[in-house]
């Protein structure tokens, strides 16, 4: 679903939390992925600076070109569905 | 708890976490952190942040233990999906029954330890790790399920309490008690074999039928007399009742209550045997660290149900008989002379462990999908296969 999730981004940064909202797992199931994900050259992973200030930056990921094939080959059982209720993750 | 506090103690956990890191990784401690303090509900933030030290604490873990190796394993090992040691974790974890072979594997070996710096003759050793063999090859075996059916479940425990009943009949009597049945030479005990996994099949599947196997069970223990394993009996039955207080469940422990009521009527006179009974006791008199080895060894009998408690919502009441069955024996063998259950020389109760691990669930459900989900999106790769000798 992650995997899902990040596609349907469609090249745009998500960050943590909206994923594991939006694949509907725990952060503890999320993170050791995204940084499996990220070792493998499948995600690539950025800090972004706040819009507003008093707000910590924030890490943000999308996936790399090889990313993106990995997760069209991969898709989810119910991906269609999942895709479907994602709201565009844009920031 | 005030929203102050969740909010420090999820602070408190991502900054534990990032401290645990590697160095290469600090950088995920600190996204953690910060898409934490981002999060504008405490409650949400206090469970993100524990989520996530639950998730990568143990890998941050193995990376520390797994240093002084780190140019054999590669210095993110524990990070990535090859490494062996979290396969292992994450393979265990998820199965009560192989958490359970591990735990039986660590308890015989501290009991060796025990017996060989003890003095116990070589043969004490070498049976104990035969039965420990044969119990990972029960384990093992091809088509490991208990039957599914109630009926053939039901059937199993009428047949396995008719061997208690022919035990207390027909067994070897010593000073009144009939436990035991000569086998190939060897001194077996069908109650230590056979009730723990009588406990754990009734808490999945009860049953008139299985009710009376676990009545006759009862009776036998009054008649053979057994203290100890009429005690498993009733703890066992009144954890379940505890979580399932069905006609089924209350009937077994009454009959199971008023037969270890039997037993405590009735004279036990049996001395203790050297390293079977009391060894709880004579193990500190060889040294600290062998009392410390077998009451550790002892404890771990009881981590699969701790494991399957927590992994696995939907059975607990099987892993609280499991429990309360493992922590009777370990109890009795405390108080009593009773056989000190796996850490003592014995191989009943070592196979009768692996057979009662064979009962339990095969997979603790719901955290295997999550898993596999985290698992499957990277490399498609099913958590089955982390364990390449299944057991589960």
């Amino acid at each position: 679903m992650v995997l899902a999730v990040l596609l349907h981004a469609n090249g745009e940064w998500s960050h943590g939390y909206e994923l594991v909202r939006l694949a509907d797992v725990k952060s503890g199931t999320l993170y050791p992925l995204l940084i499996r994900l990220e070792a493998q050259g499948y995600l690539e992973a950025q800090w972004q600076q706040p819009a507003e200030g008093g707000r910590p930056p924030r890490h943000a990921y999308r996936l790399t070109a090889s990313g993106t094939l990995l997760a069209r080959a991969n898709p989810p059982a119910h991906a269609q569905n999942a895709a479907m209720r994602v709201p565009k993750v844009t920031v | 708890m005030s929203g102050g506090l969740r909010r420090g103690m999820a602070d408190l956990a991502c900054r534990a976490l990032q401290a645990a890191l590697p160095p290469s990784l600090q950088s995920w401690g600190a996204a953690i952190r910060c898409e934490t303090a981002d999060i504008t509900d405490d409650t949400e933030a206090l469970l993100y942040a524990l989520d996530s030290f639950y998730g990568l604490m143990p890998r941050a873990l193995a990376w520390h233990l797994l240093r002084p190796f780190a140019s054999l394993v590669g210095d993110g090992a524990p990070f990535n999906g090859d490494s062996i040691m979290i396969k292992l974790y994450d393979a265990t974890i998820r199965r009560p029954r192989a958490t359970g072979a591990a735990c039986a594997i660590a308890a015989v070996t501290l009991g060796l330890v025990h017996m060989a710096a003890a003095g116990a003759p070589a043969r004490y050793l070498a049976i104990n790790a035969c039965a420990l063999i044969l119990g990972l090859a029960i384990l093992a075996l091809p088509g490991r399920t208990m039957p599914g059916g109630r009926r053939l479940t039901g059937a199993a425990i009428v047949a396995m309490a008719g061997a208690l009943l022919a035990t207390a009949l027909l067994g070897v009597s010593v000073d009144g008690a009939a436990r035991w049945v000569r086998l190939g030479g060897f001194s077996i005990q069908p109650s230590l074999l056979l009730l723990p996994v009588m406990l754990v099949a009734f808490a999945q599947c009860r049953g008139t039928v299985a009710t009376w196997g676990m009545s006759a069970a009862a009776v036998a223990m009054a008649i053979q007399p057994d203290r100890a394993m009429a005690g498993m009996l009733v703890a066992g039955l009144a954890a379940l009742a505890i979580m399932r207080s069905e006609r089924f469940v209350v009937t077994a422990l009454g009959v199971s209550i008023a037969g270890f009521a039997a037993t405590m009527a009735r004279s036990d006179t049996l001395m203790a045997v050297p390293y079977v009974d009391g060894i709880f006791y004579s193990s500190f008199e060889v040294h600290a660290l062998t009392g410390a080895a077998v009451v550790g060894g002892a404890m771990l009998l009881l981590v699969p149900a701790i494991v399957g408690w927590y992994r696995d919502p939907s059975n607990r009441a099987t892993y609280a008989a499991f429990f309360a069955a493992w922590l009777a024996a370990i109890l009795a063998a405390a108080v009593g002379n009773y056989p000190t259950p796996i850490v003592g020389y014995g191989s009943s109760a070592i196979i009768g462990y692996a057979l009662s691990l064979l009962a339990l669930p095969t997979l603790a459900q719901a955290p295997a999908e999550a898993a596999s989900q985290a698992h499957g999106d990277a490399d498609t790769i099913p958590p089955d296969r982390h364990l390449h000798v299944s057991l589960a």
